[in-house]
């Protein structure tokens, strides 16, 4: 027996069958549960590991169609809705599904009731009061199978439940013969909402639990398969036929996901995003296989994989490939660097591959930016002869304690790292200023002066803060080293 | 008799697949020393520093020999991220300023040089006409180097390894230069016109092993000998009154 805190004690959450027969009920205080049968054991209710649970039984479940919506709190939260459509036939029609998909749910020790109806509303109603754990019904018969289920069948609110027992309606079936317009008048909009929705005159629409994907394959395997080279094959031949799909509509994956369904019924998601679209069966092969080669533990599992499913989670617009001009190209091919750039990201992670990108900006280190390696180059500005920036930029700049002849005249010799520097030449300062307007506190002034060590190092450093204007005590940062 | 045949056959075949194409520096002294007449295509070379601080020397020199590759080629640059913690990034405009555009470079942050040598693998066996630079921590074995030589001859590119300071190890790369900082060339006014390096090759195969005192124009992408040792002191345009101690 399981309970929640409520007002004036705990109450009954839910509750095996032994519970049952003993007279306990949900919704009853605890405290006369207990007094009916004192042997009940009790534990509080985790509605926290429910929600997760449910969640992955519902990721679960997506082997079946990728429509999976989970039941939100109204629906009762404990179990899910799958829009079949389209996909019954892959399991030989609809009792055949509903069969396997009751052993399945055996088979994780978990006792199931399933319908399959035209709305979503009806097989809720089905699942939850027909006295047949399986029910199918056809298309039209949504008034006729629900007509003898109680009202709670239409996913009323307690409220709206209670009054209407207490106008005298037990059955959905007296509630579809009694005129509309005194009840909508007194249950405003719910209770015809919902009667509509169970009936098929108004659309429900289901939120899945992972947003459908335009393009989807899936297969399921006699076998269960553990290894990579044939995770990677299987990924494949699913590639091979979305291509078909793609190719008819001018598209190309920019982004994958493969889903991999464990025999023990949990879920790995292995998300893979490309450079530029592709439709190429042995390039997505190549990224699934570095992908799985950084994730080791997720194919280190005593149960293997028995569904694999591959969506494309992001389509764009593809050129038609011209294979003869490309063949021509040669020497400048973005599709190859794009497929490379991609092969690089999936080994090394999706921030290793970066360009540089100019900024507006004075401050040294926020004048240039890592973005993503896209193939278009930003395009960098001609330099400026009059402003010396080193080859190597350090990730910040480091205290130097330097030795000045004038406080505000370039350095003379300078210690950093623990090596001492004769300075033989200096060249600057190039005066750069803060940038007032990003922050609220006071940026000192940066100095910056080239500095030639007598061994021919050139540094890169600066005075921070502006002598006897700013600050009496300057301090010295190296920032940079010239090649 | 057979033996001098073969001897005099031998720098031929070892040299078969490259021999047609070189990376000329545009320097006469330098290109003489090399048998290709330039770095050749298609094989590794090793740049290495003096000692650690003569990196960003070693880093220049590469950086300056990419500004002879035609405008438009891609550089790729790989490095693992910690191995640049101490002597820093590759600065945008810094490489702006040498004339390399950074708009053609890419760089390729890897988590240990191993993943490094994958990546710089990877890279030139996907035929993309990519030039790679790449800058490891450790020494290299024989065997490593070997699969690098061959993977650039395969490709017909460009592969620069940039070695740790002290590197001796032997390895397959076509020639290994040692780097050590110059002091700059200056125009009259004193003010700093072109890096200058103490360029060294060590190795090559079936060249002449020499060095030079090498200055690099940015703005003409040229190489030149430094007409004097750089023993010209950059003078201090500041007055000369006792010095003081700021920090």
């Amino acid at each position: 027996m399981l309970v929640v805190d409520g007002p004036g004690g705990g109450r009954i959450a839910a509750l095996n069958d032994e519970a049952e027969k003993a007279g306990a009920a949900i919704g009853e205080p605890l405290a006369d549960a207990r007094a009916k049968a004192g042997f009940l054991q009790v534990r509080p209710a985790e509605s926290e590991a429910d929600t997760a649970a449910l969640h992955r039984l519902a990721l679960w479940a997506t082997r079946y169609t990728p429509t999976v919506a989970p039941w939100g709190e109204q629906d009762g939260a404990d179990g899910f809705f799958l829009d079949i459509t389209g996909a019954a036939h892959l399991f030989g029609g609809e009792e055949k599904l509903l069969g396997d998909l009751h052993d399945r749910l055996s088979a994780f020790g978990l006792p199931s009731r399933l319908a399959i109806a035209e709305t979503p509303g009806a097989a809720w109603a089905l699942t939850r009061f027909h006295r047949e754990p399986h029910k199918i019904i056809g298309a039209d018969t949504e008034l006729f199978a629900l007509s003898a289920l109680p009202i709670k069948a239409l996913r009323l609110s307690p409220e709206t439940a209670t009054a209407l027992q207490r106008l005298g309606f037990k059955r959905v079936g007296a509630l579809c013969e009694a005129p509309r317009a005194p009840l909508a008048a007194r249950f405003e909009t719910e209770l015809l909402r919902r009667l509509d929705q169970a009936l098929g005159r108004m659309a429900e629409p289901l939120a899945p639990i992972v947003p459908p994907p335009v393009y989807y394959s899936l297969r399921y395997l006699l076998e269960p398969i553990g290894a990579q080279e044939a995770v990677v094959s299987v990924a494949k031949r699913l590639m091979q036929d979305l291509v078909y799909a793609l190719t008819r509509d001018g598209v190309g994956a920019r982004a994958l996901r493969l889903s991999l369904y464990r025999v023990n019924g949990l879920v790995s998601q292995i998300e893979i995003a490309l450079t530029r679209p592709t439709r190429d069966v042995a390039h997505v092969g190549k990224l699934i296989d570095l992908k799985l080669e950084r994730l080791p533990d997720m194919l280190e599992s005593d149960f293997g994989f028995e569904t694999l499913g591959l969506a494309v989670t992001l389509a764009e617009r593809m050129e038609p490939a011209q294979a003869e001009i490309a063949a021509f190209a040669g020497d400048d091919d973005p599709e190859c660097t794009a497929a490379l750039i991609d092969r690089l990201r999936q080994r090394l992670g999706p921030r290793s591959v970066r360009r540089l990108a100019p900024v507006e900006s004075h401050i040294p280190e926020r004048a240039e930016v890592m973005t993503a390696a896209a193939c278009t180059a930003p395009a960098w500005p001609q330099p400026d002869d009059t402003q010396m920036r080193p080859l190597l930029l350090l990730p910040r700049a480091e205290p130097a304690d330097v030795t000045a002849l004038v406080p505000e005249g370039p350095p003379q010799r300078f210690r950093w790292r623990g090596v001492t520097y004769a300075v033989s030449g200096a060249q600057g300062p190039e005066r750069i200023a803060g940038e007032w307007w990003r922050t609220q506190t006071e940026v000192p002034t940066r100095d910056y002066y080239v500095v030639e060590s007598d061994a021919g190092h050139r540094f890169w450093i600066y005075r921070e803060g502006l002598y006897d204007r700013e600050t009496t005590s300057p301090r010295w940062f190296v920032h940079g080293l010239f090649g | 008799m057979v033996v001098e045949e073969l001897r005099r056959l031998l720098p031929r075949l070892e040299t078969i697949a490259t021999e047609t194409r070189a990376l000329a520096f545009g320097l006469p002294e330098l290109d003489r020393a090399l048998p290709q007449g330039g770095l050749a295509f298609g094989a590794l070379h090793e740049i290495a520093p003096q000692d650690a601080r003569d990196l960003p020397c070693a880093f220049g020199f590469a950086a300056a020999i990419l500004t002879r590759l035609p405008r438009t080629a891609p550089v790729f640059f790989v490095f693992a991220s910690r191995n640049l913690r101490f002597s820093g990034r590759p600065h945008g405009h810094g490489l702006n300023a040498l004339g390399l555009d950074p708009a053609r470079v890419i760089l390729i942050e890897t988590d240990h040089d191993k993943q490094s040598l994958w990546a710089m693998e990877e890279t030139l066996h996907a035929g993309v006409p990519a030039t790679v630079v790449g800058i490891i921590d450790k020494e290299l074995d024989l065997k490593v180097s070997q699969r690098l030589h061959l993977a650039a001859a395969a490709s017909g590119r460009l592969l620069l390894l940039l070695r740790p300071a002290g590197a001796i190890a032997a390895s397959a790369a076509m020639t290994r230069w040692r780097l050590r900082a110059a002091r700059a060339a200056c125009d009259r006014f004193g003010l700093i016109t072109h890096a200058c390096w103490h360029v060294t090759l060590e190795r090559c195969r079936n060249g002449r092993p020499n060095d030079w005192l090498v200055e690099f124009d940015h703005a003409a992408h040229r190489f030149s000998l430094a007409t004097q040792l750089a023993d010209h002191p950059l003078p201090h345009r500041t007055n000369t009154q006792g010095a003081r101690r700021a920090g």
